[in-house]
């Protein structure tokens, strides 16, 4: 496992990427042409692609993950995450949550990550200090997470969810968010808004030099 | 929009700019600097404010040129229909009065501060305070134009906030003086009072009239009136107090009034612009004696057509008990600037009695002669402070007149035109003798010649009255009344029908023009200034006689206010130095001076040109107010018949019928005044040891003690009724608790303490001590301090809920 | 196998959510338990999105709130990060387990 199987993992992101942008296309000629000229996704029977796209995601974002888990190392694990994060976004297109990955992508991979990063550099004497942990610890981690995935798999694998039957499911548009904010969520909206300025003020204020 | 709104807004838009920059690189500028770069915003403001003027009075159809612009700010879907909150300039001859006086007037001042202020900001914390002054002076001036250019209340009512925010901001500027920081805040909350009503007046608006474009929401409510609908046909029991239609129409009056009586320190909230004074004295100038004071006048003239006959009474009741109190405080004030300040408390009281009497142009002509001689006032007084190196005190000053010879005789205009010099029969006077006088003569006309004027309706006051409050019933009778009055108003038309021909003509214009933006409702309701307008006459026929006190005490005030400016200017100019010192010091500079000679001419200018006969143009155009009076012989006779107007010969020139009562009140004000001052203050001294002379003297010393009993009331009142609830609950509820505690324990302890001392008690307490100790022992464990623990811990208790959810669910 | 529904997203997401869990406990760096935490919000947000797609999208009420958990993530990772400072400055290392000094 090690350093080659990591490098392998780390170069899988980009190739997903790649792959996310090759396929777009072929997903555009596939759907009903009102529709993709509007530059709206639906969700046409991806099929065999659709699945392809997919199983890349979730490798890239439980393998990503699984990385983080093993590493040692914070920088490593940020990168790492950047990998979880990108595959996260692009899973987030093939819900046809178009914005969300957007956003996924310029908050998280682009601003969240920079400031752990930043955190990094700012509170390790270096960049390479590592904290060991005891075996003991780990073990009982290990269990207790097994367990817990186990138990969640189960109830996810066997419960019967609701659902809608989907019929021709129309991409999100920008519009739905702009009103959805400003009407049946602007109370939550503007609460978000104090609460940032709150955070904005609140960190400025603990980071500073006495 | 057309070129004209154009220059309106970049004119409001300048000065925003300016205090932009100031903002951020204020402190970077400089000291002199900072002061020029707020100047070029309001030349900018200035310039357009020209442009726009020279516009507005070369037009010869001045209907065409009104206009409100704008877009639609946000479109509200309220009770069922769709409300536009609308951002619009406002274009008519009020706006262009004021927004020329309001950007003239505030340059002089701000190249005035530059001098001003070079001596007067010092250091803060190591910051220089020059470039905040200019910055907040240049937000002040952007919100005041705001304020003149929206045709929306709802902007209005932002605008006047922002405005006081900067009087805030500029009182407190001395922020680092407790006087200076209490003035402040004392101004702030008083004006928060005021602006309360303010705000629920707007809200009766916007659910009444279901509009805040003030043409829209007048049109709405004369529209209202006619057909007995919308607030008309409201009938709301409150507390069991019953507020009828016209009662719930004169609270909404009352209510925006509230907002003027805040802003224009109108009694009861007059007693914070004495102590506003706190501020640098350009500020007080500019905000606390020219303009922002002034907009509480101004509001009121916008609204004017919102008010009931009750409310304009309540109007001009509030205003002439203010002009009175404040002229009496004015005579023993022995500060230059206290004195201007309760001189311009008692002639913004003019301002709203005349607006409450129906004298709609000749109090806001007042406001614009007030303004450039109370200014002028304000800045002299502030070059005699910095001459003398922060000296306030009259008593101190004497003689100045040949230290500073052109602030002297500049302030000495300024008395002359606040005491109404004129000499009656000749076209010769100055400000006050004007305007002031021509309010007074409305009062008189309400006072005397009212009954002849409506048939004897204003006799029966009581009738008046139960008709305020009518209900459906009485709407029959109304339209009687009115039809009455159109009789005796036809006869009045009948001595001028060629005149009123053309007049007719030019309503009609107007009335088209307006129709033709303002929709439906208010053709339907009828438009223009007509008295023949059954919906006006309906609401005039309501007017009340104005009881005689309130007409013979401002002519009192007339009396007096020259007598107090007097003393003011012979204290500290004439007569000999009593403070060598002071006097020796004494300067002035031309930066500071030129202003003041500016300011001088447009004392003058304001009195005889433009302003009067288009204050009038905007009487007829802009309101349809049921009741507007002018009597000034300078108004076009078209306008004359237009509005509801008094067409009596003898009203015509404010002076034919008050001539012996008020045409020489200058000259015996001034000359008792220089009679007492003329050698000192001996005299003075003398006098106030009379036994009665001296009590009076003692209470206007305190103010009327305006100031104590909102002390005692309001500020130890509260204090003491929350002291008082507290200790009631500690009283009845904390010490009973414990009371009740303390017995029980003894008794229990009466009771059952022989056995249970004797009883096994050591050995229960010991085993309670062991197992506790074991069990925190125990539980200890696990507290390990460490969060990754603690995550473990919880991430198991979730593991164990979770089995016991599935086994549950399973089984 | 090839059709993909609602239940592939839930696995990876349950995954996910178990290994930032995984994350919090065993790593002793501030900013490691940091990166545990995004690793949760993470696999619930796509809980919510994949909800939403597959519930006929016929509102896109789940994609906001998952926006609103991205905005309170990055508000919440500037706030640790100083936290993490503060920590740092005061104990002049960024091992949780010696914040231990308010143990019982």
């Amino acid at each position: 496992m090690t350093l080659r199987l990591k490098k392998i993992l780390l170069l899988m992101t980009p190739l997903a990427i790649a792959l996310s942008f090759a396929t777009a296309p072929v997903q555009a000629a596939d759907t009903d042409l009102s529709l993709s000229d509007q530059g709206i996704q639906t969700s046409a029977d991806g099929g065999l692609l659709e699945a392809l796209m997919f199983y890349a995601c979730a490798g890239v974002t439980l393998a990503c993950g699984f990385a983080i888990c093993l590493s040692k190392n914070i920088v490593r694990m940020a990168v790492y995450l950047f990998g979880t994060l990108a595959a996260v976004a692009l899973m987030y297109f093939l819900l046809l949550a178009n914005f969300i990955g957007v956003i996924q992508l310029i908050v998280y991979a682009g601003g969240t990550l920079i400031l752990l990063i930043f955190g990094v550099m700012l509170t390790s004497k270096s960049p390479w200090a590592k904290f060991e942990v005891k075996r003991s610890e780990l073990i009982a981690a290990g269990i207790v997470c097994a367990l817990f995935a186990g138990m969640l798999l189960f109830v996810v694998v066997n419960a019967e969810w609701p659902l809608e039957t989907d019929a021709v499911v129309v991409g999100s548009s920008m519009t739905q968010f702009g009103t959805g904010l400003l009407t049946d969520y602007l109370v939550p909206f503007e609460a978000i808004s104090v609460l940032l300025l709150v955070v904005m003020i609140g960190a400025a204020y603990m980071a500073r030099q006495e | 929009m057309g070129n004209y709104e154009i220059a309106l807004c970049i004119g409001v838009v300048a000065p925003l700019f300016m205090f932009a920059v100031l903002a951020f690189f204020g402190h970077r500028i400089g000291k002199p600097t900072s002061g020029w770069v707020a100047v070029i915003g309001v030349l900018a403001s200035l310039g357009c404010a020209t442009y726009v003027l020279a516009g507005w009075l070369s037009a010869t159809d001045k209907a065409a040129l009104m206009a409100t612009t704008g877009y639609d700010w946000v479109v509200l879907n309220l009770f069922g229909n769709e409300m536009p909150i609308e951002f619009k300039v406002k274009l008519d001859g009020l706006t262009v009065m004021m927004y020329f006086m309001v950007t003239l007037v505030s340059t002089c001042i701000f190249v005035f501060s530059i001098g001003y202020m070079a001596g007067h900001s010092d250091e803060v914390d190591g910051q220089c305070k020059f470039h905040r002054f200019f910055c907040y002076l240049s937000l002040f001036e952007f919100s005041m134009l705001g304020l003149l250019i929206s045709s929306s209340i709802f902007f209005l009512f932002v605008f006047w906030e922002l405005v006081g925010l900067c009087s805030y901001l500029l009182i407190g500027f001395y922020f680092d003086k407790k006087f200076a920081s209490n003035a402040a805040m004392k101004a702030f909350i008083t004006n928060r009072v005021g602006d309360f009503g303010f705000l629920l007046g707007l809200m009766l608006v916007f659910v009444f009239l279901q509009t805040f474009d003030l043409d829209q929401a007048a049109a709405n409510f004369r529209h209202q009136y006619a057909t007995g609908t919308g607030i008309f046909a409201a009938d709301i029991d409150i507390l069991g107090w019953h507020i009828s239609g016209m009662g719930l129409a004169t609270l909404m009056g009352i209510g925006l009034f509230c907002g003027a009586m805040g802003k224009s320190a109108q009694f009861p909230l007059h007693v914070w612009l004495p102590d506003a004074m706190a501020g640098p004295t350009p500020v007080s100038a500019l905000i606390h004696a020219a303009t922002m004071v002034a907009a509480g006048v101004y509001l009121v003239a916008r609204v004017f057509r919102l008010l009931t006959p009750d409310a304009q009474f309540f109007i001009a009741v509030i205003g002439c008990i203010t002009l009175t109190i404040t002229a009496l405080i004015a005579i023993v004030q022995v500060d230059i600037k206290k004195v201007l300040a309760y001189s311009t408390l008692s002639q913004l009281g003019y301002m709203i009695f005349g607006m409450g009497v129906g004298a709609w142009p000749a109090a806001l002509f007042h406001l614009i002669t007030h303004a450039f001689f109370k200014a002028m006032m304000f800045l002299g007084s502030g070059q005699v402070i910095e001459g003398c190196h922060h000296v306030q005190d009259m008593r101190k000053m004497g003689g100045l007149r040949k230290k500073m010879p052109v602030t002297c005789w500049t302030f000495f205009i300024g008395v002359l035109a606040i005491a109404g010099f004129g000499i009656p029969g000749m076209h010769i006077g100055l400000g006050g003798y004007f305007s002031k006088d021509e309010v007074l003569a409305v009062a008189y006309e309400r006072t005397y010649n009212w009954e002849d004027r409506f048939g004897g309706h204003g006799k029966d006051d009581e009738h008046g009255a139960e008709n305020a409050h009518s209900d459906a019933s009485r709407e029959d009778d109304l339209i009687l009344r009115s039809g009455k009055v159109i009789l005796a108003s036809g006869q009045a038309h009948d001595e001028h029908g060629t005149e009123e021909h053309s007049a007719d003509e030019h309503g009609a214009e107007a009335a088209h023009g307006e129709s033709a933006t303002h929709g439906a409702a208010a053709h339907d309701a009828g438009h223009g200034g007509h008295h023949d307008d059954p919906v006006l006459a309906g609401i005039a026929a309501q007017q009340r006689k104005i009881p005689k006190w309130m007409f013979w005490l401002p002519i009192i005030i007339a009396y007096v206010t020259p007598f107090y400016m007097m003393r003011c200017w012979w204290m500290t100019f004439m007569g000999k130095p009593r403070d060598e010192d002071v006097h020796h010091h004494a300067h002035e500079s031309p930066l500071m001076w030129a202003p003041l000679i500016v300011l001088a001419i447009g004392t003058v200018a304001a009195s005889y040109m433009m302003f009067r006969p288009q204050l009038g143009e905007a009487a007829v155009i802009a309101s349809d107010a049921p009741l507007v009076v002018a009597v000034d012989g300078e108004v076009p006779d078209k306008a004359q018949h237009e509005m509801l107007g008094l067409s009596h010969d003898k009203a015509k020139d404010p002076h034919g019928a008050l001539v012996g009562i008020v045409g020489f009140s200058w000259l015996i004000g001034m000359g008792l005044a220089v009679l007492i001052y003329r050698n000192g203050l001996e005299l003075a001294e003398r006098i106030k040891r009379l036994p009665l002379v001296g009590f009076i003297h003692w209470c206007l010393m305190e103010k009327l003690f305006f100031d104590h009993i909102y002390d005692t009331v309001l500020v130890k009142g509260t204090r003491s009724v929350l002291a008082g609830i507290s200790n009631l609950f500690d009283m009845l509820v904390i010490d009973g608790i414990a009371n009740l505690l303390g017995r029980g324990t003894v008794r229990i302890a009466e009771f059952s303490g022989n056995i249970m001392d004797t009883g096994g008690v050591d050995g229960l307490v010991d085993a309670i001590a062991e197992s506790t100790q074991g069990a925190s022992e125990m539980v200890r464990q696990p507290q390990t301090g460490k969060i990754r623990n603690y995550i473990l811990f919880g991430t198991t208790g979730a593991v164990l809920v979770l089995a016991a959810i599935i086994a549950v669910v399973m089984s | 196998m090839f059709e993909i529904g609602l239940t592939h997203y839930l696995v990876v997401a349950t995954l996910l959510f178990v290994m930032g869990i995984f994350v919090m406990i065993t790593k002793r760096n501030a900013i490691g338990i940091l990166i545990g935490v995004e690793m949760v919000l993470n696999g619930a947000n796509i809980n919510l999105v994949a909800f939403n797609r597959y519930n006929g999208m016929s509102n896109i009420d789940g994609q906001i709130v998952s926006l609103f958990v991205i905005v309170l993530a990055a508000a919440e990772a500037a706030l640790a990060v100083a936290i993490c400072m503060n920590f740092y400055k005061n104990l002049n290392t960024v091992d949780v387990d010696h914040g231990d000094t308010l143990a019982g």
